[in-house]
């Protein structure tokens, strides 16, 4: 009850003229850079952080903090209308919001994004004020190998992110982990399959990998193929129908679970949630079979876990100083430069300011849909454009994008590369979500394994001995048998009907 | 007789063995176990024999169960083939190019090479797109995202 009234006091903050401005420029601009592929919630956070010198602490934080879930929302829009992901954690939106977009139905796409970031942007709100410190507590609990036992749980939903093939799925995987492997070893640091080149001791990132398989790869299917003008949408077509609805409904409150939850963990970053969100509708869906058509349960529910993430990753920052994400940790750069430090005493010394920002982050869930729903239209009009000048804006953002990421012209070139491989596995029907899971999940599940084999000295007990990361493992394995039953099943079935 | 994928796998199963090959002799270049754990030739090593192991039985699947049917447009026309292509050289030139000549120029033969080659509007008005749009893409969006956006793109030996 404490809390509600700390709350109370900042709305009183938060709907000031200057502060709701600030969160609507936020909003806008995070909008804007999600859109913009490459740049991504982080480098925007960043690049404007010089703008927020000049304003007081709470309107700064509030517009940063606009901006970095503004950007979660823009980066969909991509991926819903030409099959690019804006940013990495809108990549997995690609598969079904590009479907319905093909199909005349990216209007009901963007908008069950929209109304999902605001429900799953809210949620985590409401838990960031009730259940901030023993959520917190428990996410702390969190060592090297409660982090491998979930990377492995993420590692054997790529089960179901298989489609007709799963040996194909399989490969998709191990190639991510493997193409993972590039670059300096986390524990040794070691330069591994670099063959020299000085830009590969990064390994490749994913902002270049997700643009390439996904927006490049599509486009030189797109050009090779019988390219004909992007399907024309009616007005009707633009908005959610009740069975919309209902079918959102479940995903939009998984997706709610999943995004907030991780985001109590420090390092498990934006993309994990999402994935994880997707391969729960499928498994629960009682079509599974119709996912890669346009299923929107495939956007609301990971677009809802998106956002949720989001906002629930500000918890640690705010109750023990502990960034959760490299834009989480921008925004913690802000806040310090602004004089305040992130941690328990942050509501004891500063807490006009500290429920400020979390009342803004209502008040900009709330503007991100008023501002974002109207514009579907907008957005949707961009199909309309001939697909030679549509084709060669998104080959153009898409190389300005990937030269931003560390200013190299290595990125563009990579990103091409993997526009290739991309085409390649289309053709093939090689799905392309296992190779960018696992290229997120592979680094920090070696790093969680060899960490944890060094506290254990070698002793591989250690992932079931632990309760948290026991219950994790056995989940895991749980996934990786019903999947494997399913597949054996599937092969059963085709062969007594040869 | 319809196509089948029978061919395209084998031929993709046999590329991802010899991969799966080189990067199992390039891990043991590396440490494979040390008094800690693994090393980091560990995980790539038995990585790599999992995806000999995978391509294994995609070409053993491909040669001895039955083929998927070949999709339609599984092989494009010549022309599609030359747009895709048409895509890659673009990127190729700037790959080659940005840094050296500036990222306006650069553009500018980008777009008007992708605007021509992917198919520009007919008659007058496809020209003033086209013009219009390389002018926008070069310089415009050199105005947005080095001036505006503070993103550093390059300039060419030409201040410009």
């Amino acid at each position: 009850m404490e809390a509600l009234g700390y709350l109370m006091h900042g709305f009183s903050i938060a709907l000031q003229p200057q502060n709701i401005l600030f969160a609507i420029i936020g909003c806008f601009l995070g909008t804007l850079i999600g859109v913009l592929p490459g740049i991504g919630p982080a480098g925007g956070t960043a690049m404007l952080i010089p703008v927020t010198f000049v304003l007081d602490p709470t309107p700064a934080i509030i517009m940063l903090a606009a901006i970095y879930y503004g950007a979660m929302y823009g980066g969909t829009i991509t991926s819903v209308l030409v099959n690019v992901p804006g940013e990495a954690a809108s990549a997995i939106t690609c598969i079904e919001g590009y479907e319905m977009a093909k199909r005349g139905r990216a209007g009901p796409a963007l908008a069950v994004a929209a109304i999902g970031s605001f429900i799953g942007g809210n949620v985590a709100t409401v838990g960031l004020v009730l259940l901030a410190l023993p959520l917190t507590n428990l996410a702390l609990k969190f060592g090297p190998p409660e982090f491998f036992a979930l990377m492995f749980v993420g590692l054997s939903l790529v089960t179901g992110l298989a489609g007709k093939s799963m040996v194909r799925a399989l490969i998709s995987a191990v190639f991510g982990l493997m193409v993972a492997m590039i670059g300096i070893d986390p524990v040794m640091g070691a330069p591994r399959f670099s063959f020299g080149v000085t830009e590969l001791l990064d390994g490749f990132g994913i902002v270049p990998v997700a643009m390439g398989v996904f927006g490049i790869g599509e486009i030189l299917l797109n050009a090779e193929g019988e390219v004909t003008e992007i399907i024309d949408t009616k007005l009707s077509q633009l908005w959610l129908s009740m069975d919309d609805i209902k079918a959102s409904v479940w995903p939009v409150i998984r997706g709610t679970f999943i995004g907030f939850f991780l985001g109590l963990i420090p390092g498990v970053g934006a993309v994990v949630p999402t994935f994880i969100a997707y391969v729960a509708e499928k498994k629960t869906s009682k079509y599974p079979e119709k996912f890669g058509t346009g299923m929107i349960e495939g956007v609301a529910s990971p677009e809802t876990a998106n956002n949720a993430y989001a906002n629930a990753a500000m918890i640690p920052l705010f109750t023990l100083g502990i960034p959760g994400s490299p834009t989480i940790a921008i925004l913690m750069g802000a806040f310090m430069m602004n004089g305040l430090i992130p941690g328990p005493f942050l509501f004891k010394e500063h807490a006009d300011f500290v429920w400020a920002v979390i009342a803004s982050l209502y008040i900009g869930n709330l503007i991100l849909v008023i501002m974002n729903l109207p514009m579907i239209p907008l957005w949707v009009a961009v199909l309309k454009i001939p697909y030679s000048i549509l084709y060669a804006l998104i080959l153009a953002f898409c190389a300005i994008g990937a030269y931003s990421l560390d200013n190299s012209i290595f990125d563009v070139g990579a990103m091409m590369g993997w526009g290739i491989i991309g085409y390649i596995f289309k053709k093939l029907d090689i799905p392309l979500a296992p190779l960018v899971l696992t290229l997120i999940l592979g680094p920090l599940m070696e790093r969680g394994l060899r960490q944890s084999l060094e506290i254990s000295r070698g002793d591989m007990t250690i992932f079931f001995t632990r309760p948290i990361s026991g219950g994790l493992m056995l989940i895991g394995f749980a996934f990786i048998l019903l999947a494997s039953f399913q597949a054996i099943n599937r092969v059963r079935g085709e062969d007594s009907q040869l | 007789m319809q196509k089948t994928m029978r061919r395209p796998y084998q031929i993709a199963g046999i590329v991802l063995i010899l991969f799966a090959a080189f990067i199992a002799r390039e891990s043991l270049e590396l440490k494979y176990y040390t008094t800690l754990g693994p090393g980091p030739g560990f995980f790539p090593f038995w990585l790599s024999v999992l995806m000999g192991v995978l391509a294994a039985i995609m070409f053993v699947q491909a040669t001895f169960r039955q083929a998927e049917p070949m999709p339609d447009d599984f092989y494009g026309s010549r022309v599609g083939y030359l747009r895709a292509l048409a895509v890659i050289v673009s990127f190729v030139w700037l790959v080659f190019t940005m840094e050296g000549i500036g990222f306006r120029i650069s553009m500018a033969v980008f777009f008007a090479w992708l605007l021509l080659t992917l198919g520009r509007q007919k008659g007058v008005i496809g020209w003033i797109i086209m013009i219009g749009l390389t002018a926008a893409g070069s310089w415009g969006a050199f105005w947005l995202f080095n001036d505006v956006l503070k993103v550093i793109l390059p300039l060419g030996p030409w201040g410009f």
